[in-house]
C-alpha cells in the first residue's frame, strides 16, 4: 500500500488553505498540495553519509556468512565427495570476512572511537546487535578456517595443530551457523530501522532480499573458486548450482515483491542510472541470465562448459555487488526527496494506532 | 484520545519533563533564537554554503549539526491577503527517540530532564542516528566527526536557566518549561486561535489533538496553523525502530527457508 489511501479521498474532503488539518485531514491531500507543500524542496529528514565503504561491507559481509552456512550444511549432511565444497566455503568466509571490521572502522568519522560500540548492547539498534553477531561471527568463521587449515596440513605438524584438527568441527559448524545467517541478513533489517521511506517503507522485504543475495554470491563465489581446479567433481558444482538457483529465484521473488511493496517510493532505484544498473546489472545479468544458463545446461542434459559456468558465477556475483550499491545510493536519493518520504510519514495516521 | 483535559498521560511525557512550546502564530522571524544558540554552543556559522537561498528569508534552510534552531519562513498565496508562516524548528527531543535507540555506542542518552543528549566524548560517527530520526535533526559534524544536535542547553539546565533560545525569544514564541504546562498552555492557544477563527491552528507533537500519530509524543511542542508538512515537518512519522520486529521476524522465516533450500540442494545419495 503506497498513497493509495491518499487518492481515495481525494474528491470526497479536501482540505483547502489552512481548514481543518485534524488528523485524518492530513491523508486526504493530493500530489498538487503535496507539491505545494514542500518547502523549497529541502529534504525534510538527513540522509546517510553512507558509500562504497558500507556497500563493499554489504556484499562481502553477505559472501562470509552465507559460505560459511553453505560450507557447515554441506560438511553436516553432503556426501563425502563434496568436501571441496565445505573447505572452500569455510576458506572464503574468512577471506570475505576478513575486510569488513576495516571496512566498518574507516567508515566511522572518528575511526579511532571503534571500541565505543563495545561499551553497550542495545537490542533495539541493529547496528549494535549486528556489532556483536559480526563478532561472534567472526570467531566461528575463523575457528572453522584454523581447523580446516590444520587437516589441509597448512599450518604444519605442531602440538598446537594436532589439537586444531581434533576440535569437533561439525559442532562448531552447528553453532557457527546461526551468526553465519545474521551476518548475511541483519543488514536489510539494519537499512529498514530508520527513516529512509525506500528502506522503511520495504522492512519486511530488506533482510530476506540482502539474505537471498548472500546465499546466490555465496553459491557463486565456492563454484568459480571450485572452478578453478580441475579436480572439482561435477556432481558437488552440481548440487551447489541446485542452491544458487534457488537463492536466485527467492531473490527475483523478492525483487518483484518490494517493487509492488513500495510502489512510486521505488523510483530512485527505477529510474535513472540507478534504475538501469539494478535492472541490467542485477536482474537481468545478475539474475535472469545466469538462470537461463543454468536451465538451457539442464535441458542440454549437461553442464555448462568451463568457461561458461564461470561467466554465470561472476555475473551473479556483479549482480550481487550492483544490488547492494543500488539500495544504498537509492536510499540516500529516496531520503532526498520530500514527496517520499511525507508520503511515507503520513502512513503513521493509517497504519498506527495511537499508543 | 478524548481527555483533552488530561495532560501526562496524553503525551506520553514523562514526570517532569521539560521541553519548548514554539508558537508559530508568535513567531516575527527575526531569528535571535539561531543567533542565540550559535552563540552559547559556540556554533560555527553555515559558511558559503548558506548564502541566500531565494526561499524568502531563509538562508539557514535546515536544523543541521552547527544549527540548532532554524527558522522556516513560507510564503502562502491567499486570499484576501498572502499568508506569512514562519516557525523556529528545533529537536523535538522525542519521548521515544529514533536517534537513541539507533546509536551503537551509547553515546546517545537520555537526560534527569528528560531530553535527549549526543555525549561527545562518547560518539565514534558512525552516523546510524542521522537516517533514524524522522525529523531529520541529528548530524555529523565534518569539522570534528561526532554526531549532533540541540542539547536543549542542557548546560544551563544544570545550572537552573532556560536554553538560550527561548530566553532570547522576543516574542515569547519560544517557550521553555515543564511539559506538564506547556501542553495546558499549547491546547488553551490554540483553542483560542481557533475562536478568532484560525480553523487549522492544531498543537503538533500531542497526540490527543491529532499530533504525530506515530511517535508517542515530543518534548517539543509547536503550535501550528497549517499542515505540518508546510512547515516541512512530517505530519505523522512512526519510531523506526518499531519496523525492527517485522525486519527481523521475516528475515528469520528467510533464514529458514534457505537454510532448508541448502540442506535440499546440496544433500547427497546416502
Amino acid at each position: 500500500m503506497s498513497t493509495t489511501p491518499t487518492g481515495q479521498r481525494r474528491e470526497a474532503d479536501r482540505p483547502r488553505g489552512l481548514d481543518g488539518h485534524r488528523g485524518r485531514g492530513v491523508g486526504a491531500r493530493t500530489a498538487a498540495d503535496e507539491a505545494r507543500s514542500s518547502y523549497y524542496g529541502v529534504p525534510p529528514i538527513h540522509k546517510p553519509h553512507w558509500k562504497w565503504l558500507v556497500v563493499v561491507y554489504f556484499f562481502l559481509g553477505g559472501i562470509a556468512g552465507a559460505s560459511y552456512v553453505i560450507a557447515a550444511v554441506s560438511h553436516l549432511v553432503g556426501p563425502k565427495e563434496d568436501q571441496p565444497i565445505a573447505r572452500a566455503g569455510r576458506y572464503l568466509s574468512l577471506a570475505a570476512l576478513v575486510p569488513c571490521p576495516i571496512l566498518l572502522v574507516l567508515d566511522l568519522h572518528r575511526p579511532r572511537r571503534f571500541l565505543n560500540m563495545l561499551r553497550v548492547v542495545k537490542f533495539r539498534s541493529p547496528m549494535s546487535v549486528g556489532t556483536w553477531g559480526l563478532l561472534l561471527f567472526s570467531g566461528f568463521s575463523g575457528l572453522s578456517a584454523l581447523i580446516q587449515a590444520a587437516e589441509d596440513g597448512l599450518l604444519g605438524r605442531g602440538r598446537a595443530v594436532g589439537v586444531m584438527s581434533r576440535l569437533p568441527a561439525r559442532a562448531v559448524a552447528v553453532a557457527g551457523t546461526p551468526f553465519g545467517f545474521f551476518v548475511a541478513g541483519y543488514t536489510g533489517v539494519l537499512l529498514a530501522a530508520t527513516a529512509v521511506p525506500l528502506w522503511a517503507k520495504n522492512a519486511r522485504f530488506m533482510g530476506p532480499l540482502f539474505l537471498s543475495s548472500a546465499f546466490s554470491t555465496a553459491a557463486s563465489a565456492i563454484t568459480l573458486v571450485l572452478s578453478l581446479r580441475r579436480r572439482t567433481p561435477g556432481e558437488a558444482l552440481h548440487r551447489l548450482e541446485r542452491l544458487e538457483r534457488a537463492a536466485m529465484v527467492a531473490e527475483l521473488g523478492l525483487l518483484a515483491a518490494s517493487r509492488a511493496r513500495l510502489g512510486p517510493t521505488a523510483k530512485p532505484v527505477v529510474e535513472g542510472r540507478l534504475g538501469g544498473l539494478l535492472r541490467y546489472g542485477t536482474v537481468g545479468g545478475g539474475l535472469l541470465v545466469p538462470l537461463a544458463i543454468q536451465t538451457a545446461s539442464a535441458i542440454a542434459g549437461r553442464p555448462p562448459s568451463r568457461p561458461i559456468s564461470m561467466l554465470a558465477s561472476a555475473l551473479v556475483l556483479t549482480g550481487g555487488f550492483v544490488l547492494r550499491h543500488a539500495v544504498v545510493a537509492g536510499g540516500r536519493a529516496s531520503a532526498d526527496d520530500p514527496e517520499a518520504t511525507f508520503a511515507y510519514a503520513r502512513r503513521g495516521l493509517l497504519e498506527t494506532p495511537p499508543r | 484520545m478524548s481527555d483533552r483535559g488530561d495532560t501526562l498521560d496524553t503525551t506520553g511525557a514523562r514526570p517532569g519533563a521539560v521541553g519548548f512550546l514554539t508558537d508559530a502564530t508568535l513567531c516575527i522571524g527575526c531569528k535571535a533564537c539561531e543567533v542565540a544558540c550559535k552563540q552559547w554552543n559556540a556554533l560555527p556559522a553555515d559558511g558559503p554554503d548558506s548564502a541566500l537561498t531565494g526561499f524568502s528569508y531563509d538562508n539557514t534552510v535546515d536544523l543541521g549539526a552547527t544549527t540548532w534552531r532554524h527558522v522556516a519562513f513560507v510564503e502562502q498565496p491567499g486570499d484576501p491577503s498572502p499568508a506569512w508562516l514562519m516557525l523556529s524548528d528545533v529537536c523535538k527531543h522525542c519521548v521515544h527517540a529514533g536517534c537513541l535507540e539507533a546509536c551503537p555506542t551509547g553515546a546517545i542518552i537520555r537526560t534527569e530532564f528528560d531530553t535527549v543528549v549526543i555525549q561527545q566524548d562518547i560518539c565514534n560517527g558512525c552516523g546510524y542516528c542521522v537516517p533514524a530520526c524522522p525529523f531529520g535533526v541529528p548530524q555529523i559534524d565534518d569539522a570534528i566527526g561526532t554526531a549532533r544536535k540541540c542539547t536543549l542547553c542542557y548546560d544551563r539546565l544544570v545550572d537552573g536557566m532556560e536554553p538560550a533560545c527561548a530566553k532570547a525569544c522576543p516574542t515569547d514564541s519560544i517557550v521553555f518549561g515543564p511539559i506538564a504546562d506547556l501542553l495546558p498552555r499549547a491546547r488553551e492557544r490554540v483553542e483560542t486561535l481557533k475562536a478568532r477563527g484560525v480553523e487549522g491552528a492544531h498543537v503538533y507533537g500531542d497526540r490527543a489533538v491529532g499530533g504525530t500519530h506515530g511517535i508517542d509524543g515530543l518534548n517539543a511542542l509547536f503550535v501550528l496553523t497549517a499542515p505540518p508538512e508546510t512547515y516541512n515537518l512530517p505530519a505523522a512519522p512512526t519510531l523506526p525502530q518499531d519496523n525492527g520486529r517485522g525486519a527481523w521476524t521475516s528475515t528469520a522465516v528467510a533464514a529458514v527457508g534457505l537454510g532448508l533450500a541448502a540442506v535440499a540442494a546440496l544433500r547427497g545419495r546416502r
